[in-house]
This record gives structure tokens, sequence and C-alpha cells, in this order.
């Protein structure tokens, strides 16, 4: 516990009486010396790493950890999402595990004292076509059976909850019908980097960045420490975090993992007055979009078609994207796009996430998150300290272990491939 | 977009090919299930140079090898798979 | 016009040509070449916009497409810069966001509270009480001071357009134009690309002696040829391998223009940084570069007392402008000298007072600062370009930049305008000589593409060297002001991010959100950086700069969207379709009609009597050549090798992880040629897949494939009265049952039309024979059969009534009733699978999948209660735990009563098991495992008739 600390609270009362007396803040992380040695080495700054971090200190009282980012922290997808959460998953352990995120979401602004502007706007995945309305029933009512909100609603509804988008007969995508999840809604995602560093950070962890992880030490099958551009740690246990980089940082152990890299871009508009509300997504067009408080529409799509490490982003995916967002708001034709950015997502054979023990005793990966590494970043923190301070596999994540694919035992996401944002 | 050197059609845009991953070799059909099941889904997703095959759906429908940079995206190599080693 | 000036040498505007327009509902005028700023500016407008955060009041900063202070609405398009739109006649012009009015806006109270709203403060607050929080969204939603978009706007969706040149040039001023006519002077195709209405860069408005210049540089590249010039236009993204993107703005209908380059200049030229003080936001203060715009390029007076803050020339020109347009200049504050300094400006409205450093106030209406430049190296960066801070200059320079892109003008350095046009012209030069290059590389690299032979590039030009000219490094004054406008961000905001741990320059633009608003830091950048590096000890080159995103200036989704349109697949009897009235149904990228009006119907008289339905989506695959059934063998997983000729047989084919890819039937018309089907939504995928085993495993094999989905229609009659339809109709085919039995295949003439394959297949289960028809006589075919059959009560049928019968009978559609997991065995296919074939697709899973069983299984399923239809999707369970789903589900028309098929946990696949289905209601249905997977004739006797 030497490193624990108080530090101000945030709220309204301390904000002005801060900047009346001129005082400032308390850095939100420090900075460390690199130890010799850590009880929990985590590798990667992003929501992951940061979560867990917290929760192995926050639930389990494990403080001793290190998190190791090669940049800045929420450098990589944390902070490159359109920051969607929603907990409407096809199959029964997908739900029930974005369900505990979500959960752990609403309350992280009170866990964390730092407000992480959860907005609750509800998510709307819309069907153009009679196969995607029957997958949209088949979510809706795997979802009712494990008690999430969650429903088919047509046209009528549709326009009531989002009166911008055009449900008008259209001989290529007409909309038929929506999956219309109340609970769904949008974060601040550096937010939550920023809040969960912040707690972690005042319950002890040790947050290093512009620290890379260049060896992994593994002796007998097990773990013994890692070797960063900071200096050596001993460690028993290391936990990969990373997205984008998790097959090179595997490797470093020697454990070969089911992953593609492929970049998923996004892009963001300049602001216009408030007229959407809900979170709108639709597989057949491959979009997604919120407005945020500001006022700019972010927008989302389907991972590029090709694997890279690159985040320099296309043409033509602002092209599609544009097109796809017009078949549905024909209005905002005039808007401008002003940003477009790229994030790296570890894809898997089946779309599910990969959590858990690996060969390696001692090396445990949360990796594999595809696109839904910002949604599921909450539970997966929680369940992996867990798993780390127990020993035993939670059973929100057993259908997620690694060796699923050598078993065969792919989980069922595969089974309706489209998007589903 | 990308521009690929077909060596049927000459210098083509991406959109025109369709990528098919990188280069794998198919275990025999007797083979043993973790083998099979490495070949079906172990990656080696390379971050450098990369073997891939790509498909020239919208031109001479031939598959292509090609070598290609995963964080630049340079190609240095494309060739028609009859002629490749892979 | 109240701040007109007499006529200036370089003007740009036409006096003779008056435009009318309405600013906040009020007549104003301007002239033909005017900007919305300039001409609102010469009637005496200072305020155009109130700025984000604290609604402060907002004028004129640079006068330019980059100015931060002048986005208005035009109509229905909002966010427009009125320093770049040319006024039109009639056009309706308002401020954004502001309540209840633009010169008083209630919402500036914000500026009261305006010391809590440090950075970060919302991450801070609005979190109790709890039940509060959606509250506190709606009213922070309310502040945006963005436009508006209108539900009844028009989409405007320009074609896009694909240029050509060899070399493009991004900026049409001195280096820009002296690059494009040195490159189209080596005979490549130029394509030269300015973001202003004119041609000519800052030559068009820092000095009268350069006039003459600009005109003979104008004229040379109207005389050269091979140069296309595009201006009101911007290139607004390099990506990889020279992927060029240009805007053409064209006004309000932005064309989107596409180019690969082989050589891309870029000769953007420099921005002017504002200064940051206490009042650098107020309007009245603006930088040099406005002021010289204003006067040279609008003849509009900036104010008529000035103070003019100069760090380098463009202040000394602005003071000589000034005075010679007749606004008093009371006082310059030359910061080269020791000493000088700038404290603060002071107003309400706009600037009234300013007051330098020795305590002296002085009362001015316009406080004109020059002090310094950043670079605009956005494209360099998109080409992966790292930007290098060179403190002597005060400015990011070039680092270095790939073979394909070179850069000229002010971006690389400053010059006498001859130095920068010599610079100009041997970049230009040496743009050609690369384009040749690469188009030989390119025509070497494809040696059996039919490419111009090509031209020898000659050696490397000679670029002379051009020196960024020194210059203080000034950034900020004694006394705090705004970095970034657009977001209201000061430089102590930047100080306390970085004192709470946002330490790095990326952390820091997110937590204050700098450099994040409609400009995109273009030039605020270097000023957050500065502050940012002053606040933590750091120096400007180690704290470098952000990553520059595409699109280096806005874009209209519009443009980017164009009017590419999804295709869409219509078969040859489309059109007979909709005049009989069918609702369409989209499949795919098809348009199939879903029925006539009454699908029980149509099933009824298929089963009684006979029935058409267009099948031409099918996907058809011809193959010939003597290895065929080879690739049969090894891309299905059933038996081939002993197909007779003029034999169908029904064929499934798995990936390599078993899953049901496709299925189809496949005729062997004659010895060496077989026909295949796939389904109308694989077509693609499956002819893919079987290329790319012949072409990457089996290059040897004799098999020609052709894909002929769209050479033939396919119209499937079915019913008992088909075989006497088409005995009407067929020529030289014994349609008798013992001459062509069910699964058998056949050519011939079908209604004088030759050429015709006749399949005795059919998903309907009825005695079925599907023709496949010379596409071009789909329609013809189609009539006859039912003018012909009308006393056989020949009627179409559409997709539904096709699904229903299928269903009747049991058969899955591979997509509906399996999903990305269910392999051959699930898919109750494990009779097809031939374990004992050496090998083919997907053989080890299918193998072991056969040996442990399949984890699920699909059956057929009646629910007990006759009546009942339970959706599709419908969820099978035991308990709590989801045990299986309905894949498909309809009320048979021939039963009368519901039919399912479903997928089962396998210990539930037994018939007869009792099944629970969850309703949409919450209650659960009782149904059970039928024997047969066919509802109706399970053992076929109707298909075989």
């Amino acid at each position: 516990m030497k490193n624990r600390r108080r530090i101000a609270k945030y709220s309204a009362l301390s904000l002005i009486k801060q900047s009346v007396t001129g005082r400032r803040w308390s850095r939100a992380w420090r900075h460390h010396d690199l130890q010799a040695s850590y009880d929990v080495v985590i590798i990667g700054g992003g929501v992951h790493g940061l979560a867990t971090a917290y929760y192995l200190a926050r639930n389990h009282g494990i403080t001793n950890v290190a998190v190791i980012e090669k940049s800045y922290i929420g450098s990589g997808g944390s902070g490159r999402n359109t920051a969607i959460v929603r907990s409407n998953y096809l199959t029964p352990e997908g739900s029930a595990f974005y369900d505990r995120s979500l959960e752990l979401y609403e309350r992280l602004a009170d866990d964390l004292n730092f407000n992480v502007m959860f907005e609750k706007r509800g998510h709307m995945t819309l069907a153009h076509n009679d196969s995607s309305l029957r997958t949209m029933q088949w979510r809706a009512e795997v979802n009712k059976l494990a008690g999430i909100d969650s429903d088919v609603i047509g046209t009528h509804d549709i326009k009531r909850l989002a009166p911008a988008i055009d449900v008008s007969d259209r001989p290529r995508y007409p909309i038929l019908g929506a999956l219309w999840h109340p609970p769904g809604g949008i974060v601040r995602h550096d937010a939550v980097v920023w809040g969960y560093a912040r707690a972690a950070d005042s319950l002890g962890v040790h947050i290093h960045q512009q620290t890379e992880v260049t060896a992994i030490d593994v002796a007998g099958g097990r773990v013994t420490g890692v070797v960063t551009t900071g200096g050596r740690i001993s460690t028993p246990v290391v936990v990969n975090c990373t997205a984008g980089w998790s097959t090179l940082v595997s490797n470093l152990a020697g454990v070969r993992l089911p992953i593609t890299t492929r970049p998923l871009q996004a892009a963001v508009t300049e602001a216009v007055q408030p007229i959407l509300n809900p979170v709108v997504v639709s597989g057949s067009l491959h979009v997604y979009l919120s407005q945020t408080a500001r006022g700019e529409f972010v927008f989302g799509a389907s991972v590029d078609p090709f694997s890279a490490y690159s985040t320099r982003g296309s043409l033509e995916f602002a092209e599609g994207l544009a097109g796809h967002v017009l078949e549905l708001m024909p209005s905002l034709s005039h808007v401008r796009m002003v940003r477009q950015w790229s994030g790296l997502c570890d894809m898997t054979p089946d779309f599910g996430p990969i959590i858990g023990m690996t060969p390696v005793a001692g090396f445990y990966v949360d990796v594999g998150w595809g696109t839904y590494g910002f949604k599921g970043a909450p539970v997966a923190g929680e369940q992996t300290a867990q798993l780390l301070a127990t020993g035993v596999v939670p059973e929100l994540i057993a259908p997620f272990s690694l060796d699923r694919f050598e078993r065969g035992d792919l989980t069922a996401e595969k089974g309706a491939a489209a998007v589903g944002h | 977009m990308l521009l690929i050197l077909c060596p049927h059609c000459g210098p083509r845009n991406a959109d025109e090919f369709s990528f098919g991953g990188e280069l794998v070799r198919r275990p025999g059909p007797d083979t043993g299930q973790e083998s099979w099941r490495a070949y079906l889904y172990t990656k080696e997703n390379l971050a450098g140079w990369e073997r891939e095959q790509w498909f020239h759906g919208s031109g001479c429908r031939r598959f292509l090898e090609v070598e290609r940079n995963t964080i630049t995206n340079e190609i240095r190599l494309v060739r028609d798979v009859a002629e490749g080693t892979a | 016009m109240a701040h007109r000036m007499p006529v200036q040498p370089g003007e740009v505007i036409d006096r003779s040509d008056i435009r009318r327009f309405l600013w906040n509902g009020k007549p104003v005028s301007g002239f033909a070449g005017d900007t919305v700023a300039s001409a609102l500016a010469a009637s005496g407008v200072s305020i155009f916009s109130r700025s984000f955060k604290y609604h402060r009041p907002r004028g004129i900063l640079t006068a330019d497409h980059h100015d931060p202070n002048l986005f208005v609405q035009v109509g229905d398009e909002p966010n427009v810069g009125a320093g770049h739109r040319l006024v039109e006649d009639g056009m309706v012009v308002d401020a954004q966001g502001v309540w209840p009015s633009l010169r008083f806006d209630l919402r500036s109270a914000n500026r009261l509270v305006g010391r809590f709203l440090t950075p970060g403060f919302y991450y801070k607050t609005f979190m109790r009480p709890r039940p509060l929080r959606p509250l506190y969204q709606r009213v922070l939603r309310r502040f945006g001071v963005g436009g508006t978009v209108s539900d009844h706007a028009t989409p405007v969706h320009p074609e896009k357009r694909y240029a050509h040149p060899d070399v493009l040039v991004a900026g049409g001023g001195p280096a820009g134009m002296a690059a494009a006519i040195a490159a189209a002077g080596t005979g490549a195709r130029v394509l030269l690309v300015e973001e202003s209405h004119q041609l000519g860069g800052h030559l068009r408005y820092t000095g009268d002696e350069t006039l003459g210049l600009l005109a003979e540089l104008r004229e040379e590249v109207a005389a050269t040829d091979g140069i296309e010039v595009l201006t009101d236009a911007v290139v607004t993204g390099r990506y990889d391998h020279n992927w060029v993107a240009v805007v053409n703005r064209n006004g309000a209908r932005e064309q989107l223009i596409k180019a690969r380059v082989k050589c891309l200049v870029v000769a953007a030229g420099k921005i002017e940084r504002p200064y940051v003080f206490a009042g650098n936001d107020l309007p009245g203060v603006m930088l040099s570069g406005a002021a010289l715009r204003l006067m040279n390029l609008w003849a509009v007076a900036p104010g008529s007392r000035a103070v003019v803050v100069a760090a380098n020339d463009s202040g000394d020109a602005v003071v000589e402008h000034l005075e010679r347009g007749g606004v008093e200049v009371v006082e310059t504050v030359d910061l080269r000298t020791p000493g000088r300094r700038l404290v603060r400006a002071r107003g309400r409205q706009r600037v009234a007072e300013v007051e330098i450093a020795d305590g002296q106030t002085v009362e001015a209406d316009l406080l004109v600062t020059a002090v310094g430049w950043t670079t605009a190296t956005s494209l360099l960066n998109m080409a992966g370009d790292l930007p290098v801070y060179h403190p002597p200059a005060a400015r990011f320079l070039p680092g270095s930049l790939p073979d394909d892109v070179l850069a000229t003008g002010g971006i690389v350095g400053d010059g006498s305008p001859d130095q920068i046009i010599t610079h100009g012209r041997a970049v230009g030069i040496e743009a050609g000589r690369r384009a040749l290059r690469r188009a030989s590389d390119w025509a070497q690299s494809t040696p059996r593409a039919v490419s111009p032979s090509p031209l020898a590039a000659g050696e490397p030009a000679e670029i002379p060297h051009l020196e960024p000219a020194a210059h203080p490094e000034i950034f900020a004054g004694p006394t705090d002001g705004f970095v970034d406008f657009s977001e209201d961000i000061r430089g102590k905001d930047l100080a306390l991010a970085a004192s709470e741990g946002y330490d790095s320059i990326e952390l820091s633009k997110r937590y204050t959100t700098a450099t994040m608003g409609p400009i995109q830091g273009k030039l605020e950048a270097v000023n957050a950086v500065a502050m940012h590096a002053e606040a933590t000890g750091a120096t400007i080159a180690e704290t470098g700069t952000t990553t520059w995103r595409p699109p280096y200036a806005p874009v209209t989704l519009g443009a980017l969207a164009g009017s590419d349109d999804d295709p869409i697949r219509r078969s040859p009897m489309h059109d007979w379709h909709v005049e009989r009235g069918a609702t369409p149904l989209i499949a795919g990228q098809w348009i199939r009609p879903d029925h006539y009006g009454d699908p029980s119907a149509e099933v009824r008289n298929t089963r009684s009597n006979v029935g058409l339905i267009d099948v031409s989506p099918l996907g058809k695959i011809d193959l010939r050549g003597a290895d065929v059934p080879k690739l049969l063998e090894f891309v299905l997983i059933n038996r081939w090798s002993k197909l007779a000729v003029g034999r169908v047989r029904y064929g499934a084919m798995c990936a390599e992880d078993g899953v049901v890819l496709d299925d189809g039937v496949t005729a062997r018309l004659a010895e060496d040629r077989y026909y295949m089907t796939t389904t109308s939504s694989g077509a693609g995928r499956v002819w893919n897949w079987l290329d790319e085993w012949l072409q990457t495993s089996f290059p040897g094999w004799d098999v020609l494939m052709t894909a002929v989905t769209d050479g033939y229609a396919a119209i499937n009659v079915a019913g008992p009265a088909s075989r006497r339809l088409l005995e009407r109709l067929v020529e030289g085919v014994d349609l008798s049952r013992h001459a062509f039995g069910y699964m058998h295949a056949r050519s011939g003439m079908v209604a004088g039309v030759a050429d015709c394959i006749l399949l005795r297949t059919g998903f309907t289960g009825e005695l079925s024979f599907e023709l496949h028809v010379p596409a071009g006589h789909g329609l013809h075919v189609w009539t006859s059969l039912l003018d012909t059959g009308a006393d056989l009560g020949v009627a179409p049928f559409g997709v539904e009534a096709q699904r229903i019968m299928r269903l009747e009978k049991g058969h899955l559609i591979v997509g509906q009733d399996t999903d990305g997991l269910t392999k051959a065995h699930a898919a109750a296919l494990g009779w097809a699978v031939k374990a004992d074939k050496p090998d083919f697709a997907g053989r080890p899973e299918l193998v072991w999948e056969g040996a442990s069983g399949p984890d699920r299984m699909l059956v057929s399923v009646q629910p007990a209660d006759p009546q009942l239809v339970p959706p599709e999707a419908s969820q099978i369970v035991d308990g709590a735990a989801i045990v299986g789903r309905i894949t498909s589900s309809r009320m048979s028309p021939t039963l009368e009563r519901g039919v399912c098929l479903a997928l089962v946990d396998a210990a539930l696949a037994q018939p007869g098991t009792s099944l629970a289905i969850r309703l949409p209601d919450g209650t659960n249905a009782a149904a059970h495992v039928m024997e047969h997977h066919a509802h109706f004739d399970p053992e076929g006797e109707r298909a075989r008739g």
C-alpha cells in the first residue's frame, strides 16, 4: 500500500474552489521510476490494460503492478474507436459478457470519480432486407432471454426515435425495421482511459508511458520477467493487453495467436445543431453513426479489406462511408467531414476475443477484440483481474479461451458474421 | 487506394482485387487436428514484408502472389501464382 | 459599402456587377468577386460569429479559407467559410448558433463563469446528482455553434471524376505555377490545383510591384500545353501509392476528383499564425494577411485607426498599404526592436484600445499582427514525412520526402519572387523526370500488359537551396489569449492540462480539444505546441507536432459520396413482373418478385396445376474439360466421378473448416461438359472458389470454366401439369417419364429457342423442369409458357411461394437454415459426405464431425398447435437455457398447419422429441421433431411423377 495516495476529489465544488484559489490540480497520474520487479506487469496502457490494473488493485488488493505503454496512455484503439457501447449480442455468452460491461460503464463515473460522460442514447440497428430482419429477431430473442432490453421495432418507431433517418421507400436499401436497444449509447472514450489511469494510480499502480517491452523472459515454460526500453523487470505474471501489436507481443513469449491485424477507420464531421439522438447502425450498409454532445457526427464502418499495421487511412473508406451515410440521412449531404483516422483491430476467426491463460505459465492474454474492444473493456479488465488473483477462469470469460481454436469450439458470434457495432 | 502492378493487366487500383490473406501451405488431408487447425486459424500476422495472395477479380481473374509491407503498404513483387513457389 | 476603398490595382471585384444578399435577414450588397466576408466587411459588419465555449463575438482573423471565425449558414449549407465563398445574388446568409441575435447572445453569459470552464471541467463535474446526468447532457448539447441541417435540404451528389495527370501541383502560388510550367515542359501532363479563386498566392496582394510578374506567370500557365488549372479546388489528401484526392469546390456543388499521381509537388505555402495575447480574439484584431487581402483583393478598409504589431516584412507591408489606403496607423510595435511589446487589446464588441508595453494605451479600432508563419505540411505528413522544427525560422520544415513527392515554395524556404520561381521550375523539371521514370518502371513491371513504350528518364535535376528566412521565435505576448479560436482554448488551459499529467502533445490535444475544431489546427497547431512546450519545459522540436490526418480541408459528404450507387441486377423477365404488380424483394443485388398478390394461392395452384417461377438469379457455371470430375470431387463433399451423361446430382460445398458454403445441382450435359448451378447469393463466391483451387492447387488440370449466370434466364416449371405444358413447347426432347426421368438433364429447343438446358429438378417437390434458356429469349419463353398453358391453369409464383413449398419439403437454404458454424453433418447433409474420398475441401473437419457426431442438427419441427407459426429466429428453450432456434417457419397452405425447420442441440434431434419454443410474448409453445425432413410427400413421389 506504499503507493496509495489521497487525491483531490473531482466535483463542481472542488472545481470552483480550485479556480478561485488558483491552486493547481494534482497530477491525474504520476511518474515513477521503473522498479526491478513487480507482482504483475501489464503490457499496453489502453483501456484494457488500465482497467485490469485498476480492478486488480481495487477488487483484489494487488497493487504492485506496472502498466507498460510504449507511447502515451490511450494512444491505440482506446482513443480511436467510435465510443459506442451496447450489449445486444447474438449469443448468450456474448450478451451476458457485454451486459456486465454495460453495467460497469453505467457506474464508472462514480467508481472512478471521473465523468466518462456515458450518454444512454439508445442503439438502433437497421434492417434493409428480410435476412437481416431475421438476424435482428434472433438477437432480440436471445437478448430477451438474458433479460436485456432489446426488441425489433418498425418504421413508425424508427421515425419517432430518429426523425432524421429517411424511412421512405427506396429501391436498394429500404428500411424494414430495426433492432432497438435502449441501454446502448456513447461514452467519452479518452475519459475512460484517463479515469482508469487516475484511479489505478491512486491505488498504487505504476503507469510507465513511453516505455516499450522488447522481450519477455520465459524459463521452463514460465514467465520470469520482461525487458523494456527502460530496463528489465522481474515478474511472475505478464498480461498482454495490447491491440494491433498483440501478435508481436505474444510472439515475444513464444505464444502464437489466431489473429490478423486490420485497420478500422472512422471519421468525424464539423458540428451541426443536434438532430440525431440514438446511435444508428446499418449492417447491410456497413456504417454506424452517432452525433456527439458537441454536434459532430462520428462515423465508423467495417474493417479495411486487407490486413495492415498502418493507420494512415484511405480515401475509398471516406467515399464509401459518405455514400452509405447519405443513404440513411440524405439531408447530411452539405455537412463536411473534417477528419478521418484509423485504429488497428485484431481480428480472430470467430470475431470473439481471446482472454485467459496461454501455454506459457504466467503469460496471460486479453487480446483479439476485433472491433469490440472498447465495449468490452470494463468487464475484460474485471474478469482478467479476477483470473490473475484467483487462478480460476471466471465463467464469463471461459468461452473466450485461446485453446478453443485448437479444439474447434468457436464462439457463435461467427454465426451471423454481419457487421454489428 | 493501393496500386497493384498486375503482370497481366498493368497498373491497376486495388479495388479491382480482393485480398486473400497471407500465403499458407495446406497440410495433407490426413493430417492431425493440431496442424489442420493451425492451418485454418493461426496466423503469422507479420509486421513488415509479407507474402500474400490477391485475386484480380475485376481484371484477369488470376490469383497473384504479392509481397507487401504491412506497415508501409509498399509492394515489391507481384506475380501469378502459377509462377510462384509457395 | 461604407468601407469600400477606391479602385486598387490588384482588386478582384467587378464594380459593375452588384450582388444582393441577406445577412441575418437584412439586405446587403457586394460586388461580383467579393467573398461573403469581404462584402459584409465593406458594409461595416465586424462580428461574424460567436465562439464555441464562451460565445464571445468573433470577427475576421485571416479573411481566407482558414478563418476559424467566419463559419456561417448559407441557405441549407451549414458551416460555410465566409472568407472563401463568393457572394451570389439572393444568397441567404445567417450567423450560426446564436440566441437571440449575433450582437446580443445570451449564452455569452458563459463568460462570467469562464474561469471555471477550465479544460476537462466536464470530466470533473456533472456527475451528481446522478439522475440529473441526462439533463446535464441535454443542456450541454444546446451550446453548439454549428450550423443547421435542414430536413428539406436537397441532396447533392455530383459525379466524381478520375484525372490522370503525371504531375499534380498542390498550390498555385508563384512556386506552384513555375513548377507546373516546368513539369509540362518535360512532356508531363500537369494538374495545377489552387484553393483560392485565382492563381498567384501571395503575389496577388502583397505588393503592386509584383503584379506584373504575376500577370506574366498566369499568361505562361495559360499558354503552356499540358496544364489543367483548377482554382477554388483543394488537394484534400495524399494516400498510399500517391492516390490523391482533390475537391473542386465549385461553390455549393463540390466535386471529388481522384488521381493516381506519378509525382506530387506540394507548393502549399505558408499560413500566418496568430499571436497569443489578451484580447487577441476581439473583432478588429486580425492577421497581416487578412488586412492585405481585404485592401488589395476587395478594396475593403479593415478599420480607420490601426495599431500594427510587426515581427516581419509582412507587417511592414501592412503599414505601407494601410497608410496608402487612408487608414491611420497610430502605432507600429516592431517586435524586432528590443523592448517593444504588445500587452493586450480591449473592447466590447470590437477592439477599442491597445495597451503596449510601456504602459501606454492607444485608441484604435484595428490591430494587425504579423508575428510569423506556420507551414502547411499536412500533405507531406500524409506522405509519411515528419516535419522538423527549424528554430532560426521559427517554423516546421519538411523532413524527408518519399520519392514520389516533392515540395517547393514557402513550405521549403523563402526568397525573392525570382528565387522562388527558380526553385519551382527546378522542382517542376525533376517532377516531370520522376513521373516519366515511374511510367517506365510500371511498364517494365507488367510485361504482359499493353503499355506505351517507356521513354528514358534523364538525370536528376539540380534543385537550388531555398533558405528559410530568419524569424524571431515569438508565439505569445506577456498576457494570455486564445490559442485555438475554434475551441476557445487559451494558453493557460494548455499549461493546466500539462500540470495535470496530460503532458504529451497528443494527450493535451485530446484533453483540451485544442486543434480539434473545423480548421483542424492549420492555424493554431504551432502555437499550441509552443505553449505546451513552455508548460512542460521541453523544446518545440522535442514536443513535435500532432499527426495531420486527411482531409486537409473539410469536404462535404455529398462530394465524397458522389453519384456512386450500388448496382442492382434484374432478370430478363423483370419488367414483366413489374407490370404484373409483383411485390419486389431485395435478394442480395437482385430484385425479385416476392409474390403476385397471394403467395398461398400461388402454392396451391402450383401443387394442383402448374406454376412458373423466374429463377434467373441462380448462379450458373459452365465447366468443360477432362478433369471436371476431379474438380467436382474436390470442391463438393459427395461423389461425382460416376455421374453419367444426361444426369443431374445435388451437391454441397464446404469450406476448409467444414462449414457449409453453398449448394446446388450439377448436370453432365456431355462427355466433357458440365453445368453447375449455385445459390443466387453464392454465385460469385463459388466461381472464385473454384478458380482459386484450380489456379493455386491444380494448375495442370484440364478445366475450362465460364460463369454464365447472366447468359441464361432460368424458369422453373413446376406442378402436376408441367410435363403437359412443356410437351406443347419443347422440340427434340422426349419428355416422357421413362425417357426423361427425375434428376436427368437434356438440351433442346423450347418455344423455338435452341440451346436450352432442361433439368428435371426443382425446389418445390413437384414434378418440375428447370429451363435454362439464352437470356435474350428469356421473356419470350416465359410468356410463351403462360400463353400456351392457360387451359392448364398455369400461373407465375414468386419467391415467397417457393420458400413455402421448399419448407413443406424440408429443403434447407444455406445461410438461413445454416449459419457460419454449421458443418455438413449438422446441416443434415451427413449422407452426402463421402469420407472415403482421399481429399476434398473441408474433409478433415467433416471426418471429425462425423466421428464425434455434430453438436447441433437441422430438423423439421411442427408446433402442437397447427395454427401456430413461431416467428423465424424464435429460440428453443429448456428452462432458461437456449437449446436451438427456428430457422424457417411458414403456414403451409398445403397442410394447413405451421411447419418449421430448426437447428437444435444434437441431443434433441431424435424424431418425436418435444421442444419448447419461446414466443415473442414470452410464453412457450409446445412442438416436436418430425421423423422426416419433408413435411409433405416424404417419399418424394410427386417429384418423380
